[in-house]
C-alpha cells in the first residue's frame, strides 16, 4: 500500500472536493454528528469525531426513501437516481465494514450500485474507542480494513498518514502535492490499532451472547421478557449500518403513481404479517430474536461472509429500552 | 442488475372459481429471453396505485405470453383487483424463487392442498408423466377453487377430496386420514408435495414423519409476505433464508434446521386458518 504523509488532512479535503461534493460529519445546531455537504472552500478544521455520526453513511446508497419507477398512461417507466461524483470524508473503521457488507448485499440493486460507483471512500483510523464500540472484536476496526476505502486517514502525532487503498484512490490523488511516509509507518498505524482495542477491552458479553445465540440456548421467555422492553421505534435499525430491510410506498404524482421504496424495520408488529392475517413474528420477543439472530447468527455469517454486526454501538446508545447490544448479549449470555 | 421495473401485464378476463376466488388470465409481451416458469414459482403483480403481491401460476406464460393464476380475494390489493374490467393494465415482473423440484422417471408423487393451495400444483400435474395421487383439503364445497382442472385431471391422477364442512355441515373425510391410507399402501410416495395453511403442510409433514416418510422427501410451499421479489427488502425471512430467492418451496428437512438455527420453532405458527 502507498503511504504518504500528509500536514493537514484539510488539503486533501479541499483538492478532492474541487472535483466531487463532499460529505464530512459535523455538529449539527443541536451538536449532534451529522454527514452534511462541505463547500470546495469551506475550511473548518477536520476533526476526530470522539463518538460516530448518529446516522452511518448507509442512506447515501441505500437512501431513506427514493423513487423506483412512475406509472403513466399504460407505461411503467424506470425512476433511476441522480448520481453526481461524490466523496465521504471521514469514515470510520466500522462504518466502512458496513459499506463493503452491504455492496454485497445490493450487489444486483441498480439504485444502491449507482450511487456507490459514484463515490469515493475516504476513511480514517481511529485514536480512541468512542463509548460503545467493539469494532476490534468484531473484525471491523479500528484501523480500517483492507478493501474497504479508497483512501485511509491515520492519525499520528503531529501529523497524519495518507494510505491509498485502492485505484480509484490513488487517480483521485492526481494534482495533490505530497511526501512518501517514513518506513516505519506501518508499525505506527499497527501500535495505535491495539491501543485502540486494549481500550475497549476484553467485551466477554458479547462473545457468550454470541455463542448462546447460536447454541440455541436462549428461551422464548428470554426473548419476550426482551421484548416487553421493544417500542417497536425503529430506532435500531435506522442507525444500524448494516439494516437493509425496505417497504413499498405508492405515491400519487401529476398523471400517475411513483412507487417508492422506504425504510422498514423488522421490529415492527406487521413487518411480516400477511393479508390473511397471519403472522410468522407476531410477538415483540420474535421480532427481537430476529435482529440479533440477523446480525450474529452463523448462518447469516456463512451466508454473508462476515457478522452482521459491525461494533459500532449505535444501538446501545439510541434503544429507548436499554436493549441494545450490549444489554441484549448480556442478558441471553447469561447461565 | 436487477429490474425494479414492472413489465406492462393486460388483463384479458376471468371468471369465479370458488369463494371469493377467480380465475385470472393475464397476457405479456414475451422478451426473446423470456424465462421459463418452473410449477411453484411466483411473480410479483402490479396494480398502480394500490401495489404489488405475490402470486403463483396456475398455467406459466405460454408462446404468446397469455398465462393464467387463482386469486382469492383477502387483501387490498386483491380487492382492487377484482373490481377491474377485461383489458385493465398491470404491471409483473418475475419469475421468482424456487419452483417444486425435479421429478424423476418413474417416481410417485402425492399432492397434499388446501384451499387456494392448488394453485402452485396445477402447473406441475399439468407438466409431469408421472405417478400422482392428489388430496385436496378445502373448507367446504364453495371454497374448492380450479374446478374445471379438477375435471380436466380426472382419470389423469387420483383424486381424494375432504372438505371440513359437507353439506351437512359434518367433516366429509380428513386430509391427514386420506394421507395415512396413501402412506399405508404397498407403494410408498418417493415425494410428497404439499401447499396449503402453515398448520395444515406441518400436520401433513409430521404424520408424514410419523409414518416413516424421511424428512428429505417432504416439499412445502410456503407463503410469507413479499414485497421485492429478489432477496432484498427482508419481509419473507424463513430463519436465515428468504422465502422469494430460497423458496416458497422448501424441503422439510432444510425448513426445520432453518428453523431450529434461527432458535424459532414451527408450533409458533398460529392455529389453522380457513382454506
Amino acid at each position: 500500500m502507498q503511504a504518504y504523509e500528509l500536514d493537514r488532512p484539510e488539503r486533501l479535503r479541499a483538492h478532492l472536493a474541487c472535483t466531487r461534493q463532499l460529505y464530512q460529519p459535523l455538529a449539527d445546531g443541536q451538536g449532534t454528528l451529522r454527514w452534511q455537504l462541505l463547500s470546495a472552500d469551506d475550511d473548518r478544521p477536520f476533526m476526530m469525531p470522539a463518538e460516530p455520526p448518529v446516522f452511518s453513511a448507509k442512506a447515501f446508497f441505500f437512501a431513506e426513501r427514493e423513487a423506483l419507477f412512475r406509472y403513466e398512461n399504460g407505461q411503467f417507466i424506470p425512476l433511476p437516481p441522480a448520481v453526481r461524483p461524490q466523496v465521504l470524508f471521514g469514515l470510520a473503521a466500522c462504518d466502512l465494514t458496513a459499506v463493503a457488507y452491504q455492496d454485497r448485499f445490493f450487489a444486483a440493486d441498480p439504485h444502491y450500485q449507482a450511487r456507490r460507483a459514484a463515490t469515493l471512500l475516504v476513511g480514517v483510523d481511529c485514536a480512541h474507542s468512542c463509548r460503545h464500540g467493539f469494532c476490534a472484536m468484531m473484525d471491523s476496526g479500528p484501523e480500517v480494513r483492507p478493501h474497504t476505502a479508497d483512501l485511509i486517514l491515520c492519525p499520528l502525532e503531529q501529523r497524519w498518514l495518507l494510505l491509498v487503498a485502492s485505484e480509484q484512490g490513488e487517480r483521485a490523488l492526481t494534482g495533490l502535492a505530497l511526501t512518501p511516509a517514513p518506513a516505519d509507518w506501518a508499525q505506527q498505524r499497527d501500535a495505535q490499532a491495539m491501543q485502540v482495542a486494549v481500550e475497549q477491552g476484553e467485551q466477554a458479553e458479547i462473545a457468550l451472547g454470541c455463542a448462546a445465540l447460536n447454541g440455541e440456548t436462549v428461551d422464548s421467555q428470554t426473548w419476550e421478557a426482551l421484548g416487553l422492553r421493544c417500542l417497536g421505534c425503529s430506532g435500531c435499525t435506522s442507525v444500524c449500518p448494516t439494516c437493509s430491510c425496505f417497504a413499498p410506498l405508492q405515491q400519487p404524482s401529476a398523471g400517475g403513481v411513483v412507487q417508492e421504496r422506504v425504510w422498514d424495520s423488522c421490529l415492527y408488529q406487521g413487518f411480516q404479517k400477511e393479508a390473511s392475517g397471519h403472522n410468522p413474528s407476531a410477538t415483540p420477543g420474535q421480532r427481537v430474536q430476529r435482529f440479533w439472530y440477523h446480525k450474529f447468527g452463523d448462518d447469516f455469517r456463512q451466508r454473508f461472509g462476515r457478522d452482521g454486526c459491525v461494533g459500532c454501538g449505535r444501538c446501545d446508545a439510541v434503544c429507548p429500552g436499554g436493549i441494545g447490544v450490549h444489554q441484549v448479549m448480556k442478558r441471553i449470555g447469561q447461565p | 442488475m436487477i429490474d425494479l421495473t414492472p413489465r406492462p401485464m393486460r388483463l384479458l378476463d376471468c371468471y369465479d372459481d370458488g369463494e371469493a376466488a377467480r380465475h385470472f388470465a393475464f397476457a405479456i409481451e414475451p422478451l426473446a429471453d423470456e424465462p421459463v416458469v418452473q410449477p411453484g414459482q411466483f411473480f410479483m403483480l402490479a396494480l398502480p396505485g394500490v401495489g404489488e403481491a405475490a402470486f403463483t401460476y396456475v398455467s406459466p406464460p405460454d408462446a404468446d405470453g397469455r398465462f393464467s393464476a387463482l386469486i382469492r380475494q383477502t387483501g387490498t390489493l386483491t380487492a382492487a383487483l377484482f373490481a377491474l374490467a377485461p383489458g385493465a393494465v398491470l404491471g409483473y415482473r418475475g419469475p421468482f424463487g424456487r419452483g417444486w423440484p425435479a421429478v424423476e422417471p418413474g417416481e410417485r408423487l402425492l399432492l397434499v392442498a388446501g384451499g387456494c393451495g392448488l394453485a402452485p400444483l396445477a402447473g406441475l400435474i399439468d407438466s409431469t408423466d408421472g405417478e400422482l395421487q392428489l388430496i385436496y383439503a378445502a373448507r367446504n364445497r364453495s371454497y374448492q377453487v380450479l374446478a374445471r382442472e379438477r375435471a380436466r385431471w380426472c382419470g389423469r391422477l387420483r383424486l381424494v377430496e375432504t372438505l371440513d364442512q359437507g353439506n351437512d355441515g359434518l367433516p366429509q373425510g380428513s386430509p391427514l386420514e386420506a394421507l395415512a391410507w396413501a402412506l399405508n399402501e404397498a407403494e410408498v410416495p418417493t415425494k410428497v408435495l404439499c401447499c396449503g395453511p402453515e398448520p395444515l403442510m406441518l400436520a401433513v409433514a409430521r404424520r408424514c414423519i410419523d409414518q416413516g416418510l424421511a424428512a428429505s422427501r417432504i416439499w412445502l410451499s410456503l407463503e410469507r409476505r413479499m414485497h421485492c421479489g429478489v432477496g432484498l427488502c427482508g419481509h419473507c425471512y424463513i430463519g436465515s433464508s428468504y422465502a422469494c430467492v430460497d423458496g416458497p418451496t422448501y424441503r422439510y428437512d432444510e425448513y426445520l434446521r432453518l428453523l431450529a438455527a434461527s432458535g424459532q420453532a414451527a408450533a409458533t405458527c398460529l392455529p389453522p386458518q380457513p382454506c
